[in-house]
């Protein structure tokens, strides 16, 4: 069963969702960038990526932070199933050390 | 392979193309085999998302969202950070005009996403490139960019490889909403899967795209901005801004860093 403003609500998220997605795209899909923009467009993802994850870089449990130290080397050093697999063991291990 | 020989004769019939050199270009490999590359690439980022997938419907289920609702939001919507934010604010009924806002506002980054992709979406025919972008959600879009920008560097003309990229769309979709809806009806016997560190899967999938990006020190400094900019957000302004604040003044930075001599 499903409630009728449950459902106006899911798709009021789906459709803000998909605009979020499309409009950078429409945005710049005929246009072409200057060198300068190229370089900040670049430097984008990178941007994203860290700024998604800043908060696990100012976590107040030092077995988190720890863990998160083992996961950059692992990063630098090995491949993405290898690196997700040290996180997760690094990660649930130093909780139960250190609580 | 013969979508293979196809791409490979097109590139030669087609020298005003700004490309290097298309003798060059490495054969093409199947759409089938770049689906199932896809499908395979995406396994460790789809672990990471499992227990995430789970714990949101366990929440959803205790907001008394049905086992229908769930799928539901979870398969139109397709974003976790806004349902899980959503599954917060949720009340019976729910406050639509909130839970919108709260969506954008946590999906923003998106728009700052889909245009980092375009480069790599210009030789498809946009209503290929509007039904790809629905699937571009944080693990997707890294997949996809840092591939695209290895096979550009490999010498494939289009770097973007469209069915390696649903590929990884498709083994997140199902499972996210396959998981969201096991999470509503398996929720109260879970326990706390945070315990078992299955979340740290999160930033590991995230460090390991950041370092195949690497491309030295000087080029890493808008990250940098990027990351104590987010960090210092985080910590003193509430609510889902710091990707924005973040994001945005890296990209500021980089505009600078990149001004002309």
């Amino acid at each position: 069963m499903i409630h009728p403003l449950s459902l106006l609500t899911i798709l009021a998220m789906a459709a803000v969702t998909y605009c979020t997605r499309v409009a950078g795209y429409l945005a710049l899909r005929n246009r072409v960038l200057s060198p300068r923009a190229r370089t900040v467009m670049e430097a984008a993802p990178g941007c994203v990526l860290i700024a998604v994850i800043a908060p696990y870089f100012v976590s107040t449990a030092p077995a988190d932070l720890l863990a998160l130290a083992i996961t950059i080397v692992a990063a630098i050093r090995l491949p993405m199933l290898a690196t997700v697999i040290v996180a997760i063991v690094a990660t649930g291990l130093l909780r139960h050390v250190l609580g | 392979m013969e979508a293979s020989v196809a791409d490979y004769t097109d590139s030669m019939d087609s020298p005003a193309d700004n490309v290097i050199s298309p003798a060059a270009e490495p054969v093409a490999p199947s759409r089938a085999a770049e689906f199932g590359r896809g499908l395979r690439e995406a396994t460790p980022v789809v672990m990471g998302t499992l227990p995430y997938a789970l714990v949101l419907g366990a929440q959803a289920s205790q907001k008394g969202l049905s086992p229908l609702e769930m799928p539901l939001m979870a398969g139109l919507n397709f974003a976790g950070g806004s349902e899980f934010a959503a599954i917060e604010l949720w009340t019976s009924p729910p406050q639509l005009l909130l839970i919108a806002t709260i969506t954008l506002l946590i999906n923003s980054r998106h728009i700052l996403m889909g245009a980092a992709l375009t480069p790599f979406l210009q030789h498809l025919p946009k209503r290929q490139a509007l039904a790809a972008l629905f699937l571009m959600c944080d693990e997707t879009w890294a997949l996809g960019l840092a591939d695209a920008r290895r096979r550009a560097a490999a010498g494939h003309r289009h770097g973007f490889s469209l069915p390696y990229y649903f590929g990884t769309g498709t083994a997140l979709y199902v499972v996210w909403v396959t998981f969201t809806t096991l999470g509503t009806l398996i929720g109260p016997i879970l326990g706390n899967v945070r315990d078992y560190g299955f979340d740290m899967a999160f930033p590991a999938v995230f460090l390991v795209l950041i370092a195949g990006m690497w491309q030295g020190v000087r080029a890493a400094r808008p990250w940098l901005v990027s990351l104590i900019v987010a960090a210092l957000t985080y910590l003193l302004v509430p609510g889902a801004w710091y990707v924005a604040a973040g994001a945005l003044t890296g990209m500021a930075a980089a505009w600078f860093w990149a001004r002309p001599e």
